[in-house]
């Protein structure tokens, strides 16, 4: 209507046919409505003729009504046969669109597979695995040598821990023993070759009766002590390249 | 409270003035915007879409207070309507009135959504279906004027949301939905 421009929805035979099964079946059903009255009438005849004790007349119209009815059963299954049919078409249109697009999901399927080769596939798949046997390979060679770069930092990580740990150890000794701190370096350094703090400590208390000679260096007890350490890492670290 | 049926009426039903047309420019005014909603609201409720001038309508006399309405307030009443494309005169001589409460473009939203809740696309139906068949049952358009639905209809052919179509000669008219 006017508007050209405007897609109407495309009217099929098969809509057609169906209009034409749906028109029937409102026309049955007026025909219905149409029979019920004229039955509903020849009873009220029927009822009428008896009262008037016209007999014949009356089985007559009691006649015409049976006739009627049984129209009407036949009616009803002319509409029950239109229902199906309905469904029937419906159903039918319904499998014929599900086809179609199935068929062109089908082709469009085949289309793009026949864009694949299956050497190409398999060359494919081959070169794929080539080049993760070779990502392996670089990965086992950079792993080897990222691990031997960790191991060196693990160590110098376990060495500072450690040295951290006996810092913290030694000021107690500081607070408790002040003089025989002060003797310690002395004594401690032929010790260090043999790198046992324990024995340290319990060898120390022999020696405290002595006077305190040195006591700037008391002083400085934390500082020296850091300094022994140091140099005793510096002793431990020395036998390793040997 | 009077009632017309299961429709409630308003309190000015009872006020005889209201049946007379008023002279005065002001209370006219009001009276008719008063008369122009009774009338969309009852013959809303009421499924009512043509009103005859010249026949019986409950709701242009009350008999309760022994009024209603002259032939001139009727058509002074319904050509306020008219003017706001809410009712239409099916003839020149003003006798019967088609009354809109839904406005075409609104029935045929009304259709669409239907169309649309039932899964109707791609659908035949039988214009005689979307009136008084079962699937339109409880629904705004049943029992909906046949010239009103034709109407939208047409509205929504233009639209490109249906098509109207004849099969054979003697069957109804069909709407397809594309929705």
């Amino acid at each position: 209507m006017g508007n050209l421009l405007v897609k109407k929805p495309k009217v099929t035979d098969v809509d057609r046919a169906i209009l034409s099964l749906k028109t029937q079946r409102r026309k049955l059903g007026l025909y219905q409505q149409q029979l019920d009255t004229v039955i509903e009438a020849e009873k009220q005849a029927a009822r009428d003729l008896i009262r008037e004790k016209k007999k014949d007349r009356a089985l007559l119209a009691l006649k015409k009504k049976k006739a009627q009815e049984e129209l009407l059963k036949q009616v009803d299954a002319w509409i029950i046969n239109v229902e199906q049919q309905l469904a029937d078409i419906e159903l039918a249109s319904k499998q014929k669109a599900v086809f179609e697009s199935m068929k062109a999901s089908t082709s469009a399927i085949k289309s793009l597979q026949s864009e694949i080769n299956l050497d190409d596939v398999q060359k494919l798949m081959d070169d794929t695995a080539e080049a993760k046997a070779y990502q392996d390979e670089i990965n086992a060679i950079l792993g080897e040598k990222l691990s031997a770069e960790d191991e060196e930092e693990v160590l110098a990580e376990f060495e500072n821990l450690e040295a951290e740990l006996t810092v913290q150890d030694l000021p107690k000794v500081l607070a408790s023993e002040e003089t025989i701190q002060a003797k310690k370096p002395e004594i401690a350094k032929p010790k260090t070759v043999e790198d046992n703090d324990i024995d340290e400590e319990l060898v120390l208390p022999d020696v405290p009766t002595k006077a305190p000679v040195v006591p700037e260096v008391v002083e400085d007890g934390s500082e020296s002590a850091s300094v022994g350490i140091s140099t005793r890492r510096k002793v431990l670290e020395e036998p390793l390249p040997a | 409270m009077q009632r017309l049926g299961d429709f409630k009426l308003p309190h000015f039903f009872n006020y005889p003035p209201y049946f007379t047309l008023q002279p005065i420019r002001e209370t006219r005014e009001k009276q008719v915007q008063l008369w122009k909603e009774l009338i969309l609201d009852y013959c809303r409720t009421q499924k009512i879409f043509v009103i005859g001038l010249e026949e019986e309508f409950p709701l242009f006399s009350n008999p309760v207070i022994e009024r209603s309405l002259s032939h001139e307030a009727k058509e002074a009443f319904l050509s306020a309507l008219v003017s706001e494309g809410r009712a239409e005169w099916m003839d020149r001589g003003h006798k019967r009135c088609l009354i809109l409460w839904l406005r075409i473009q609104d029935w045929a939203d009304c259709i669409l959504r239907f169309a649309k809740d039932n899964g109707l696309e791609d659908t035949v139906m039988t214009v005689e279906e979307i009136r008084s068949g079962i699937e339109s049952r409880g629904t705004e358009l049943h029992g909906m004027d046949r010239t009103v639905l034709m109407r939208a209809l047409k509205l929504l052919e233009q639209k490109g949301k249906v098509a109207i179509f004849k099969g054979a000669s003697t069957d109804d008219e069909g709407v397809k939905f594309s929705l």
